[in-house]
């Protein structure tokens, strides 16, 4: 297989994750299926956060990350929650950290 | 968890959903014009310059193992996915198969988020379905839950406005790196961890209850041990799964 032909697949494979419910929408599930569609999102989102945070190097480490996460925790308490507190207040924790101690 | 609203019954169209009558007569033109479009512009900013930053990333990541510029850029107009795409390069040497169980094990996560989106904008012409899964990515997915959250009015329009928002981020951010290959290291300036802060912005306000906090933390330590003992591909799904089963599990 070339890598054009890998592409290709990996684009098809993707899209297709992608539209397999917005293709047929009224076959939206519902019982357990349902809950679990309820609590995935925010599981997915801080699966995502942990791995960028925590695991810079693909395992856990102590590095300015965690700062960023304290910091985020601090900016979402602080500002109710919004996205852009969080981000701020994160990144410039982590910038700071970064450069007391380095990492 | 602020939950997410449930989308019309079949065939009845709410409030919040564009009218099949303006999807199928004008509605592009229109779309550029509604308040909900122009607030995901707006809340997208950010996400533009961090998409656009890993973009760059992979497209430097890229060249590197050996993918020429033209199939790096292709692969970023036709995949759309930086997970996706950074295990396709990191996996390139060890061969096809690798590369497509890690773009499987990735792809798994959109078939839930397939599924909500599809409840949140309800019924739709299929062109309409087909384009908002083109671009159907965690950032984009994000932000219209959190705008379905706060009552956005138009979420097809606000979802488009943040896919050609992050569309063009991550398809610019790619050329640049082609274009300056090695020069730049995005790494270097913490990329990842503002990556992982905007996770975190984005799961912020999802959290309401004793169940959502035990999701958090069970989310968080699946994650770490996953890191451990999975291959990078499987790690976000598996986690985000078995955490999702517990949150089932404890019930509301």
């Amino acid at each position: 297989m070339n890598d054009l032909t890998l592409i290709l697949a990996v684009a098809a494979i993707t899209y297709l994750t992608r539209v397999a419910f917005l293709i047929r929408p009224r076959q939206v599930p519902g019982g357990a299926l349902g809950r679990f569609l309820d609590v995935f999102p925010l599981a997915l989102f801080m699966a995502i956060a942990t791995v960028g945070l925590a695991t810079p190097e693909g395992t856990p480490a102590v590095t300015p990350g965690l700062a960023a996460a304290l910091g985020g925790v601090i900016g979402g308490v602080l500002f109710r929650r919004s996205l852009v507190g969080i981000l701020a207040v994160g990144a410039a924790t982590f910038y700071l950290v970064r450069a007391l101690v380095g990492g | 968890m602020t939950r997410l609203p449930s989308g019309p019954p079949a065939g009845v169209l709410s409030p919040g959903v564009i009218s099949q009558d303006r999807a199928h007569h004008g509605y592009g033109r229109a779309m550029f014009d509604d308040p909900s479009f122009r607030r995901g512009l707006r809340d997208t900013i950010l996400i533009f310059f961090a998409v656009a930053a890993f973009g760059v990333a992979y497209g430097v990541l890229a060249l590197d193992v050996g993918l020429p510029p033209w199939l790096t850029l292709f692969s970023s107009v036709i995949i759309v996915s930086g997970a996706a795409q950074f295990a396709m390069v990191g996996l390139l040497a060890a061969g096809p198969v690798p590369v497509l169980v890690a773009a499987t094990g990735l792809g798994l996560r959109h078939l839930p988020m397939s599924a909500t989106l599809a409840r949140l904008v309800g019924a739709q012409p299929l062109a309409t379905r087909l384009r908002l899964a083109f671009v159907l990515v965690d950032e984009t997915f994000g932000l219209t839950v959190r705008a379905a959250n706060a009552g956005v009015e138009n979420l097809v329009a606000y979802k488009t406005a943040a896919d050609l928002m992050l569309y063009s981020g991550w398809f610019l951010g790619t050329g640049i790196g082609v274009w300056f290959g090695t020069a730049i290291n995005p790494e270097s300036a913490g990329v990842g961890v503002l990556f992982g802060l905007l996770f975190l912005g984005l799961a912020a306000p999802m959290v309401n209850g004793r169940r959502d906090w035990i999701v958090v933390g069970a989310s968080v330590a699946a994650t770490l041990i996953a890191t451990l003992i999975l291959p990078p591909a499987w790690q976000v799904t598996v986690a985000a799964t078995t955490a999702s089963l517990v949150g089932i599990a404890v019930g509301e």
